[in-house]
């Protein structure tokens, strides 16, 4: 049988909200940046509009972002920014996966 | 460290996203008309007014554009506010092209009142110098190498000006050929870096935006 204990696993510890390659993409550019639209997003990461919308909710319900609905003369425009909850779980992700793989062996 | 490089080539990346629409390269072809149309200008308004309307012309290149960028491009590619550092860079940036303007119009009203003093290709080699450091500071600023090219191109002119001038008959100082013509180069690049970025980003639907 082997040793290995489940719960010392540390891909347990990444936070599964972050690790999807869209959602981490979107994250990325939140935090190098004030805020960003919909419509910035979506050309930047090619996503679709409903999977944008999908991800985003999915990074709102988790607290990472603040979705600032407004509008720009009668055109609806929602601004993306980061919470600073999500900046503290990305920084704790990027901090956590790397000492995964600077753990790996060569 | 190689996290640090991607989130800020990241950051480099959108921020050259956000103003890649040719439109600081037609406003630069259309500003540099300021060397030419006074000259023109000058028999029938006087050289005064032939250079002091130049002043509202300018507000209207870039008030003009920047309407145009808030209602025609960022509605297809999107509106970005910059972090910290960027907002930083660029804080930076407009100091420096204000320094570089006062000294400018300090050394312009020097030469103005001290014609003289100032002979063979000393006035061409200051205003060379002045565009040269305020358009390399800007490429450097801006993370844009395309103003450096703008730089040199633009900072030669005065200079290959003269030469024509004084060897070739070109009238002006050589300013109408060297000056118009890169005019007509940067506003045909502007325009078609603008075109492209149109046809590539069309207007999204609005029911998307919801």
């Amino acid at each position: 049988m082997s040793e290995h204990n489940p719960d010392q696993n540390p891909l347990v510890e990444i936070d599964h909200i972050i690790h999807a390659p869209a959602r981490l993409q979107i994250l990325m550019m939140l935090y190098v940046v004030e805020s960003l639209d919909y419509v910035f997003l979506k050309n930047q990461t090619g996503l679709s509009w409903g999977n944008l919308a999908t991800h985003l909710g999915k990074l709102e319900d988790a607290g990472y972002v603040n979705i600032i609905k407004g509008y720009q003369g009668k055109k609806p425009q929602s601004q993306i920014r980061l919470t600073s909850q999500g900046r503290d779980a990305f920084k704790n992700y990027k901090s956590t996966f790397q000492q995964i793989l600077d753990d790996l062996p060569d | 460290m190689t996290e640090k490089i991607s989130l800020k080539d990241l950051e480099q990346g959108l921020f050259k996203d956000s103003i890649q629409d040719g439109i600081l390269d037609i406003q630069i072809g259309l500003l540099l008309l300021m060397f030419v149309l006074p000259i023109y200008l000058s028999p029938a308004l006087g050289d005064f007014w032939s250079s002091a309307i130049f002043l509202p012309f300018w507000f209207l290149v870039i008030f003009g554009f920047r309407a145009y960028r808030k209602k025609v491009i960022q509605p297809r590619i999107g509106t970005i506010k910059y972090g910290t550092y960027r907002k930083k860079r660029l804080m930076r940036l407009n100091i420096i092209i204000v320094i570089v303007n006062v000294i400018a119009l300090i050394l312009g009203v020097y030469s103005f009142f001290n014609n003289s003093a100032l002979g063979g290709w000393a006035p061409q080699a200051m205003i060379s110098i002045i565009l040269l450091i305020g358009f390399s500071l800007a490429g450097y600023m801006m993370d844009t190498p395309r103003l450096y090219l703008y730089g040199v191109l633009i900072s030669t002119a005065p200079v290959i000006g003269e030469y024509l001038y004084r060897n070739h008959g070109a009238s002006h100082h050589g300013f109408p050929v060297t000056f118009g013509s890169l005019s007509v180069v940067l506003v045909a690049i502007g325009l078609i870096i603008l075109t492209r970025l149109l046809r590539k980003f069309p207007l999204p639907p609005a029911e998307s935006l919801l």
